[in-house]
């Protein structure tokens, strides 16, 4: 069955949670970015609850656990929406220090996204320059230092693959990856594990026992060369890499019928 | 004499608490039940060389950087969400005209927490590496008194002032928060139990009597309030949950009007240099506007 590229990371994605994991995903929209940084993760989580694990918890904007997306028609447009007080869950976070503990260990996974990732896996959602002159200035660090201090492991989401994204090195570490390796984390006093895989329009990255980046797969119709070319660090020639294993048609078939069917997910940067 | 003292003041008279230099905290989160008519005052009075210190902004602190009321900001989000980017932070951070310290979301919450436990500052396990930490040197490395591990001591926000927009007061500044609510209401009491001088902004004024029929609502009781200024609508173009919804159309306006110096310079004129006070701008606005975005 044919798929897309973005059903194509959903099922690889959900084949790397765990039954009985607490999942943290936020909600962007209005922008280019709310597929890899919402809507995969969302649809990603929902295909593993309904395969093989039914026990993971869901935890939306860090205040909603186990929404109930099927009564919706539209994404929720903002993360405190007044929508999204309506919508059914089973339990809100109604003030901080809240009913989840990152800095104790609660949450299993999560996502994060930037415009430049390095080869340590740090990334940069804060400025490209000097922090104190930038030559641009973005958002900030957000929740990222604390996503990528504490969480067990994250997902980086990055919806473009160029050189420009992916760097030697990030002009503002606003999430640290593995400086030194998975014994320089130690040394930091990191507890949670890290960034785990980079999801790309490309390939999916993953990082070794050493704290090494390594492309995991390369997805169909991707020429090596592409990815070799795209990524502003050294990544090998990519001779062993295998293609990004497609869905099996069941998969699509709970993805499309059971997860989305109305294209909320899906449709919603569309 | 023997009378309890009652709070209720004009904003003009509330707005004279600050003065030029000070630290404020703003209560609500990002674009969420800001006290926007305060910093609306702000900008009218020409406060200066403020520093603003919070967890996550958009329309408040992009309001009044634009107005050049802000010398610093301390936070870790400076942004419109759905609106896209804060056009008055990128432009004068680019030109070095505004210091930003940089404070992780939850974190940047737990520096209030510190002044709420009278401490001079919150440990925190999470900085490790991050540019956060190395870019910052009021930071400071600790080993774990008890594990040995390392730990950081991130200050406490020490704000001299917190202003918050509360959906219900009474005259004694009692403050009441909804019955639904969430993080951007709860922020409220974050910053109210952070400062000795709280100034509140409310939707209504109702009776102590109706106050007392409620008590578990009273997240901060009278005697923690400074002053109590009535404001409909005082968090205009944010919501307040249970009164008012976002106001997309206004903030769309305010977007386009911030995309140079030039035309945000002459939506400052319009709504805010040229009105008196918040209600001629809410006239600007206009009635079948603000009855659009009316909840419940």
């Amino acid at each position: 069955m044919k798929c897309s590229i973005e059903e194509l990371l959903i099922v690889d994605l959900a084949h790397t949670i765990k039954d009985g994991e607490l999942g943290f995903t936020g909600l962007a929209t209005g922008s280019a970015a709310t597929i890899y940084i919402s809507s995969i993760p969302l649809a990603a989580m929902e295909l593993a609850k309904r395969t093989h694990a039914p026990n993971l918890t869901i935890l939306l904007c860090g205040w909603l656990f186990n929404p109930d997306w099927s009564k919706l028609e539209r994404l929720p447009e903002s993360e405190y929406d007044n929508q999204m007080m309506e919508l059914s869950c089973e339990s809100q976070m109604i003030e901080y220090p809240c009913n989840w503990s990152h800095k104790a260990g609660d949450i299993s996974f999560g996502f994060g996204s930037g415009v430049q990732v390095d080869k340590e896996g740090n990334i940069n959602s804060t400025c490209i320059g000097e922090i104190d002159l930038p030559k641009v200035q973005l958002v900030g660090p957000i929740f990222l230092p604390e996503h990528m201090a504490h969480f067990g492991r994250e997902y980086i989401m990055m919806p473009q693959h160029e050189r420009r994204n992916f760097v030697e090195k990030v002009d503002h570490i606003s999430g640290v990856g593995f400086p030194g390796g998975r014994e320089g984390r130690k040394k930091l006093g990191l507890s949670g594990g890290g960034p785990a895989y980079i999801y790309t329009p490309k390939c999916i990255f993953s990082f070794k026992e050493d704290g090494t980046i390594y492309v995991k797969s390369i997805h169909p119709g991707i020429s090596k060369e592409d990815v070799i070319r795209s990524t502003g660090f050294d990544i090998g020639d990519l001779e062993d890499v295998p293609l990004t294993k497609v869905p099996t048609s069941e998969e699509l078939r709970i993805l499309r019928e059971e997860v989305d069917p109305k294209g909320i997910l899906l449709n919603s940067a569309k | 004499m023997n009378q309890r003292a009652e709070k209720l003041c004009e904003m003009e008279q509330a707005v004279e608490l600050i003065q030029d230099g000070m630290r404020i905290g703003l209560g609500g989160f990002v674009l969420y039940q800001k006290p926007m008519a305060f910093v609306q005052e702000l900008i009218r009075k020409e406060k200066k060389e403020l520093t603003l210190v919070g967890s996550a902004h958009a329309l408040d602190a992009d309001m009044l950087i634009g107005a050049g009321v802000l010398a610093k900001i301390e936070t870790s989000y400076v942004g419109l969400e759905k609106f896209g980017l804060a056009r008055n932070f990128r432009r004068e951070m680019e030109a070095g005209r505004l210091k930003t310290i940089y404070y992780p979301e939850l974190m940047a919450l737990d520096r209030f927490r510190a002044n709420r436990e009278g401490l001079d500052f919150w440990p925190v396990n999470s900085l490790g590496g991050n540019d956060v930490l190395n870019k910052n040197s009021e930071i400071i490395k600790f080993d774990c008194p008890i594990s040995g591990r390392p730990l950081w001591a991130v200050p406490a926000a020490n704000i001299d002032v917190g202003i918050i927009h509360a959906h219900a007061a009474d005259k004694y500044g009692n403050v009441q928060i909804q019955e639904r609510h969430t993080l951007p209401q709860s922020t409220n009491t974050t910053i109210a139990f952070a400062c000795k001088t709280l100034i509140v902004t409310a939707e209504k004024i109702i009776e102590t009597s109706e106050i007392r029929e409620n008590p578990h609502l009273t997240v901060i009781p009278a005697y923690k309030t400074t002053c109590v200024v009535h404001v409909p609508h005082g968090s205009h173009p944010t919501p307040t949950i249970s009164k008012t919804r976002m106001d997309d159309e206004f903030i769309t306006k305010y977007v386009d009007a911030s995309k140079t110096k030039e035309t945000f310079n002459e939506f400052l004129d319009k709504y805010i240099y040229r009105t008196n006070n918040f209600n001629e701008y809410l006239n600007l606005v206009g009635q079948n506007q603000l009855e659009s975005i009316k909840e419940g």
